[in-house]
């Protein structure tokens, strides 16, 4: 066991909360049962720690080995870092019968041609998902697995969600992915999160929907308890109908957490009273973000509270029905100005 | 439009009875305090809530004689000061001889800017309406806030011997330091 492989394991402990060891190595399977025994886990960490990097020396085990671990902590504790969504194109005929030994080899093969040196791991997890985790090096330097990029697709599925990619590394991922899910191109799908779960269930539309016909008529006021007889609302129809908009621009369910929007504006500036900007040919460029730590919750309660006004406006209604959270808004060629228009890309 | 004027003296007052309406654009104080505002014991308090003036036609029958109107505005928003500047046209002259009065919450957060302060007690000043301070966050905020609400409104009801909602306005009113629109060098 060399020392990279030793710095490894020692980081990889240290990430995996003292609570969640024991689970841990138990579904790593690596372990046998006297070993696991002889571990205490009521001891510090850092003694747990020589403890294992003494079983990984005798077993003669390796880096291997190691990021199986890795990747067992990571598919059961996903939410750390950004997760960036994609989403494949064009697929040819045979997209839907790509299976997993299939899309193993070739991406595995796919990868390995255009980078010399890359470590890559592939697990299905029990939910149809398919993990990649890749170890990047280039053409002097080994793998490098402190850093590693990890890849969760859904066979069959047009989506993948990508966390901690560098921009080299990028097209080389899109390509070998592409290939090897007979696709012919994957682009941005402009959502990203902290919550892989989240962005998954908005893309992928597994959660509870808004439909607009769901609620033809004022909703039973369930957020407004009628608490005494001596108070009375003068404006209560204005509550109802606003919880109405806001349920269906948002839906009533649960809402998957996302904690950011990013709209960015390339919009000309408009206002009567300032001539100066207004009168400039280049649109005015500005990014606007709206952060939280539920996002969603946090818009459909600014609508349902009349924080924001309602009709819910589109730009923001989009996120969930769209299942994006970053738009580029364009002016909408000769149109008046209240008209803003979210484009496509 | 002269309908939708809310007047004080319209309606004839009931029995031991004091009727309070909250503006508050936002919508989020107003229940906490009606709450408690409620569970006076020696008066009946009746409470009504409402977002912005002017108030809804089809209530008019239904509503009873305000006593006080409360101009709840949240210092972080400037939608909440231009709202309740904006309600105050729906209101008959008649209020501003004591029955009206702001609440501001939020005062101490940091993001205030100052002028901010310094426009909601100019339009007090400017109205001889008392400009009281409340803390929402808390219960004891609530409870205090209520507390002083119902100080006035008793005696904006006619409920208390010997006092009137003007003769109170005259102590209690905003009045503005004469340097407010000096720059300070604290």
């Amino acid at each position: 066991m060399d020392n990279s492989t030793r710095r490894l394991l020692q980081r990889l402990m240290r990430r995996i909360p003292t609570p969640l060891l024991k689970t841990t190595l138990e579904k790593w399977g690596r372990l046998t049962v006297a070993q696991r025994q002889s571990m205490d886990f009521t001891q510090p960490k850092w003694a747990v720690t020589e403890k294992l990097l003494a079983i990984c020396e005798e077993n003669e085990w390796t880096a291997k080995q190691i990021t199986e671990l890795e990747m067992i902590y990571i598919i059961d504790n996903p939410n750390q870092g950004m997760w960036y969504a994609f989403q494949l194109m064009d697929p040819e005929d045979d997209a839907h019968s790509v299976e997993l030994m299939q899309f193993k080899e070739q991406f595995k093969s796919h990868l390995s041609e255009l980078v010399r040196h890359v470590s890559v791991k592939i697990k299905k997890h029990t939910d149809e998902a398919v993990w990649i985790r890749i170890a990047w090096g280039d053409s002097l330097s080994r793998p490098n697995h402190l850093k590693p990029t990890y890849v969760v697709h859904y066979l069959q599925t047009p989506y993948v969600f990508v966390t901690s990619l560098t921009s080299k590394q990028k097209p080389l991922l899109s390509q070998a992915l592409v290939l090897s899910t007979r696709y012919h191109a994957i682009k941005d799908a402009n959502l990203s999160g902290r919550k892989l779960t989240a962005i998954r269930d908005l893309l992928m539309r597994q959660y509870q929907q808004a439909f607009p016909t769901k609620y033809p008529s004022p909703l039973a006021e369930k957020n407004h308890t009628v608490s005494n007889p001596r108070i009375e609302r003068e404006q209560a129809g204005l509550i109802a109908n606003r919880l109405q908009m806001a349920c269906e621009a948002f839906g009533d369910g649960m809402l998957p957490q996302l904690q950011s929007a990013v709209y960015k504006l390339e919009t000309k500036f408009k206002d009567h009273t300032n001539k100066t900007m207004t009168e400039r040919d280049e649109p005015f460029k500005c990014v606007v973000k709206f952060a939280s730590t539920n996002l969603l919750e946090s818009l459909r309660h600014c609508a349902s509270s009349g924080i924001a006004s309602t009709p819910v406006t589109p730009l923001l209604s989009s996120i969930p029905l769209k299942g994006r959270n970053y738009f580029v808004i364009t002016d909408n060629g000769p149109s008046p100005p209240s008209q803003m228009h979210a484009s496509q890309n | 439009m002269k309908m939708s004027l809310l007047k004080p003296f319209s309606k004839l007052p009931g029995l031991n009875t004091a009727n309070i309406l909250l503006v508050e654009s936002e919508e989020q104080f107003q229940q906490n305090l009606a709450d408690t505002l409620v569970e006076e014991t020696a008066v009946t308090v009746n409470v009504r809530l409402a977002k912005s003036l002017p108030l809804p036609m089809e209530n008019e029958e239904s509503r009873p004689r305000i006593d006080l109107v409360v101009f709840i505005i949240n210092l972080t928003s400037e939608l909440s000061f231009r709202s309740a500047e904006a309600s105050l046209k729906y209101l008959d002259p008649g209020y501003f001889l004591g029955k009206v009065c702001f609440m501001v919450t939020n005062a101490r957060n940091a993001s205030v800017p100052t002028e901010r302060l310094d426009a909601v007690r100019k339009l007090a000043a400017s109205l001889h309406c008392p400009l009281l301070f409340a803390e929402d966050q808390t219960p004891d905020g609530v409870t205090n806030a209520a507390e002083r609400l119902l100080t006035i409104l008793k005696v904006a009801a006619g409920l208390v011997p010997m006092a009137t909602a003007l003769y109170l306005s005259n102590l209690t009113r905003c009045t503005l330091p004469p340097d407010i629109d000096q720059p300070s060098f604290d």
